[in-house]
């Protein structure tokens, strides 16, 4: 019955095409499926200290070492001292964005603390010459993705009967792992869709498409 | 059918599973397409603001210089970059509302073919220069003979500026250009009503009679009387009848469209009189008797002869401005845009006084108590007298900003070869455009955006308002500077008394503000910036009414050739907005086309000079030929071929350049007789095919919705029934 319909014909390069399309397929997944092995690794990192009244994401993530032009050190910073997140990413709480801390805020406490250091003495030329740094993205989502920290922190820190401000940094660390363990930070969650969705489901999170993409 | 089973159909199965398969997959891979970790770099502020937010927009108010209607806008601002405009709801032009050419303003801003850098022509082309080169080089030139300024619309203390530094240099005249205007529709009010500028209140007539008014679109104020006309709809639903030969957006929205043939308007505004005079009994006070005498001419059939419009239509027309009071008749664009254009006008107002609508819907307007800021309102009859001044050696030096004269005039004006007579041009602009190219020196400007400025709108209801325009983000191209700032270190080096005490543009404003509102409080002045706008004094004007000057008669040959009408569109504008690909991109009102131009052809017409859609056609009038395509449809008359304008540069950067043609440059050089208003729909053209064809961009293929109701409509019988009144 086919043959006899002129109009299916036979397409001649429909075979070499569809091998072709599907040997593509075939390395891009495979490959990316290779990535993942590579940097999913559950158990190198420590993922943090837990929120409670939360379903924790337990999913790690091993990004790459991003170098930075100051070797800024958040173990001493957020760990050693205490210091709040959002002491330094101040603008968490009030926009989409966490927001680099103006160079101002470092120079406040670093006029007098630890003037000695050589990173310190650094950041102090850059202050004086009047430039800022060019820090490097670490965590960077698709331009098609609007993640906002303020409603995030809203959800899990400020309504949060069972957890204190100052605890801040356990919520940060769903998504940014322990950064109080980190001198740069570097990415320690997938930050893939699937995570998002994951956590939004666990969570009861919203699960329109337009959430998330406007 | 022995090489493959699969055919398409299968093929495409496959290929839609196996994309499902890679999208499911794809939720928990990382996308290395898109992402930027480790590769671009994140900045922080030295010290910010307090009230700067990484993330967070602030809106700032200011005024857009798109068109001379001065709507008010609020940009958004975030991390140091402005990203949308929209309209400021406290200006009394615009209530919050902006039209796509304010919105595309932001393209401008950021466009990558902005001028840079100051250049100096030397050894015939133009060469990178510094400011301090340039300025030098004009200091030395500017006093060496005859100077004039060629300007567009110019108001608030910019004229003031550009006029000092005329005065500075020993000139005397100042073109102010501007190809799409209301000059013999604002002459014509101030003859007649004794008003230039006189307050059109839409929203209170049941009828409106527009005759080529284009007032959704191009005249005087577009937004503003597009919220009129959104108040005139809503019910009791007033009733629109737009008479012009080709479709514009306004008409496009009427209930009647009347397709006239051009330059018959005049005619058609007498034979509608004729019918209320003498068969609703309509007295006609105030009306002379020669002009009594000249409507009783002109009865209804008489004028279905010259105009081409049914009797029928004439005297619904008639019965329908009869019966509902106050209406309101319009003329403008392609009614005033012949060389009767002004008896047009007057034929229109005189409608309004035989209808009693002075006083209603035409009501005074308001004069500015320091006349020195208001409008200087360019018009096309400037660039007829700067062609010829030109030409005739009368100007040696010529300062030029804000118009494009090069790009607007008529061949037939001989513009380039007067251009090439003035000794010393110096072009002030932010884009190299026809004219640019071809100065001595180029000044690069800094955008509207980054710019300090006052302006005075060209329509205002009520109060008056002195519009403020200031920088919404630091200058894209840093080596740029503002209009104010060049004019007043020109003026200030050229000796201008009483600068001296302002070292920039935004300090000469501020002071001239003040002294204005009586204050110097800093409070105020945010106060002020933050409005975006701020009234100033003003004198209430008197309404009268004498009978305006009306010649019906057409210099029309029937010599089978068609009337070209260079047509105007919101968008391209006078062809200021071919640089921006969101106008270009946005399909035309009327033909849906976009990025190129296209000439209307009735279908009839079309059919007998055996064109089809999207052929290529060459339009030739007496000084010129230019070659579009043709779009067939039925909202021309069929004497007609409509081009518009705007496309067709030579110049003005990557976007505009070559793309579409400029019926302008092919207009005979007919005038209005009375304001010298360069005709628009005066030049006869021979239209052939060029042999080719080539399907045209647009985004709706067909005008019928084949019945899948995605408008509804009624039958026009029923809607004769219900709505319309005519």
């Amino acid at each position: 019955m086919v043959k006899n319909n002129p109009r299916k014909r036979p397409i001649p390069w429909i075979r070499l095409s569809m091998v072709v399309v599907l040997v593509g397929a075939i390395i891009v997944i495979a490959a990316q499926i290779l990535d993942q092995k590579l940097h999913y690794t559950s158990t190198d990192v420590v993922p943090g200290p837990i929120v409670p009244g939360t379903q924790y994401p337990d999913e790690a993530f091993t990004g790459i070492d991003v170098p930075q032009p100051i070797d800024f050190s958040h173990k001493i910073h957020a760990g050693d001292n205490e210091i709040n997140c959002m002491f330094c990413h101040t603008y968490a709480r009030r926009s989409k964005v966490s927001g680099i801390p103006p160079l101002s805020k470092c120079m406040g406490c670093h006029t007098v603390i630890a003037t000695e250091k050589p990173e310190i003495q650094k950041l102090t030329a850059m202050w004086e010459k009047g430039e800022s740094p060019q820090w490097n993205k670490v965590h960077d989502l698709p331009d098609f993705v609007h993640f906002t920290h303020q409603r995030h922190l809203k959800r899990f820190l400020f309504d949060n009967q069972e957890l204190d401000v100052s605890d801040a940094k356990r919520v940060c660390s769903m998504c940014h792992g322990d950064i109080a363990e980190m001198t740069v930070a570097k990415k320690s969650r997938p930050l893939t869709m699937g995570f998002c969705i994951r956590c939004h489901e666990a969570n009861e999170g919203p699960s329109d498409c337009t959430k998330c993409h406007k | 059918m022995n090489q493959s089973k699969l055919d398409r159909r299968q093929f495409l199965k496959g290929l839609g599973l196996g994309g499902a398969g890679v999208a499911l997959a794809g939720c928990d891979l990382p996308s290395y397409v898109t992402l930027e970790q480790g590769e671009e770099n994140v900045i922080s502020y030295l010290a910010p603001n307090e009230y700067v937010i990484p993330g967070v927009g602030v809106w700032y108010a200011s005024t857009c210089v798109g068109c001379s209607a001065g709507c008010g806008i609020h940009g958004r601002v975030r991390e140091g970059r402005v990203l949308k405009l929209e309209g400021n709801p406290d200006s009394g032009v615009n209530m919050g509302r902006l039209c796509q050419m304010g919105q595309a303003a932001l393209q401008h801003h950021f466009n990558p073919d902005r001028i840079a850098n100051p250049m100096v022509r030397k050894n015939g082309a133009l060469v990178e220069a510094s400011w301090d080169e340039a300025i030098a080089l004009i200091n030395e030139k500017s006093k060496s003979g005859k100077a004039a300024w060629v300007t567009g619309t110019i108001s608030g203390h910019q004229r003031v500026m550009a006029q000092t530094h005329l005065g500075a240099i020993g000139g005397s005249r100042h073109y102010a250009v501007e190809q799409i205007n209301a000059n013999v529709w604002k002459t014509a009010c101030k003859d007649i009503i004794n008003d230039p500028n006189p307050e059109i209140h839409l929203e209170k007539a049941k009828v409106i009679f527009s005759l080529g008014a284009d007032f959704l679109g191009t005249f005087i104020s577009p937004v503003h009387f597009a919220a009129s006309y959104a108040e005139f709809r809503t019910p009791p639903r007033g009733t629109l009848i737009q008479a012009e030969p080709a479709m514009s957006l306004t008409g496009g929205n009427a209930d009647h469209w009347v397709g006239i043939k051009p330059g018959s308007e005049t005619a058609l505004a007498l034979g509608v009189a004729n019918a209320l005079m003498n068969n609703h009994g309509v007295a006609g006070n105030g009306i002379s008797n020669a002009t009594k005498t000249l409507i009783n001419k002109h009865d209804p059939e008489t004028v279905a002869g010259i105009c081409a419009v049914p009797v029928g239509r004439i005297e619904k027309i008639a019965a329908s401005l009869a019966a509902n009071s106050p209406s309101l008749v319009l003329a403008g664009g392609s009614a005033t845009g012949n060389a009767n254009g002004y008896s047009a006008a007057a034929a229109a107002l005189m409608l309004n006084q035989m209808l009693g609508n002075i006083g209603t819907t035409i009501t005074a307007g308001r004069e500015l108590a320091y006349p020195q800021l208001d409008l200087v309102e360019g018009n096309s009859a400037n660039l007829k007298d700067l062609a010829i001044d030109a030409n005739e050696g009368k100007i040696d030096v010529l300062f030029v900003s804000g118009a494009n004269p090069l790009f607007l005039a008529p061949k037939s004006l001989k513009m380039l070869e007067g251009w090439n007579k003035v000794g010393f041009k110096v072009v002030l602009s932010s884009m190299l455009d026809e004219t640019a190219e071809a100065a001595d020196v180029v000044l690069p400007l800094a955008s509207s955006l980054e710019d300090w400025g006052s302006h005075i709108p060209s329509y205002a209801k009520g109060t008056r308002n002195l519009a403020l325009q200031q920088p919404l983000m630091e200058p894209v191209f840093p080596n740029t500077r503002g209009f104010g700032d060049v004019v007043l270190a020109l003026a200030k080096d050229a000796g201008a008394p009483g600068l001296d005490d302002y070292d920039d543009y935004y300090g000469y404003l501020r002071s001239a503000i003040s002294a204005l509102k009586k204050t110097d409080s800093e409070k105020e002045w945010n106060g002020f910036l933050m409005a975006g706008q701020t009234q100033i004094p003003s004198l209430g004007r008197k309404l009268s009414y004498s009978d305006g000057k009306i010649t019906p008669t057409m210099n029309d040959s029937d010599d089978g050739n068609l009337t070209l009408i260079a047509s105007a569109r919101m968008g391209m504008w006078d062809g200021r907005g071919a640089n921006l690909p969101w106008l270009q991109e946005s399909p035309d009102q009327i033909s849906k086309v976009v990025w190129d131009s296209w000439a209307e052809l009735h279908p009839k017409t079309a059919k007998s000079l055996g064109i089809k859609d999207g052929d290529y056609i060459n339009i030739k009038s007496a000084s010129g030929e230019v070659t579009t395509r043709a779009f067939i449809y039925k909202g021309i008359h069929p004497g007609a071929i409509a081009v518009p304008i705007g496309r067709g540069h030579s110049a003005l950067g990557r976007y505009a350049k070559d793309n579409g043609v400029n019926p302008l440059s092919i207009l005979n050089g007919a005038s209005d007789s009375k304001t010298g208003e360069i005709a628009t729909t005066a030049t006869k053209v021979s239209v052939k095919s060029a042999g080719k064809n080539k399907q045209m961009a647009k985004l709706m293929e067909i005008d019928r919705q084949h019945g899948r109701k995605l408008v509804a409509t009624i039958s026009a019988d029923k809607q004769r029934r219900t709505e319309g009144g005519a």
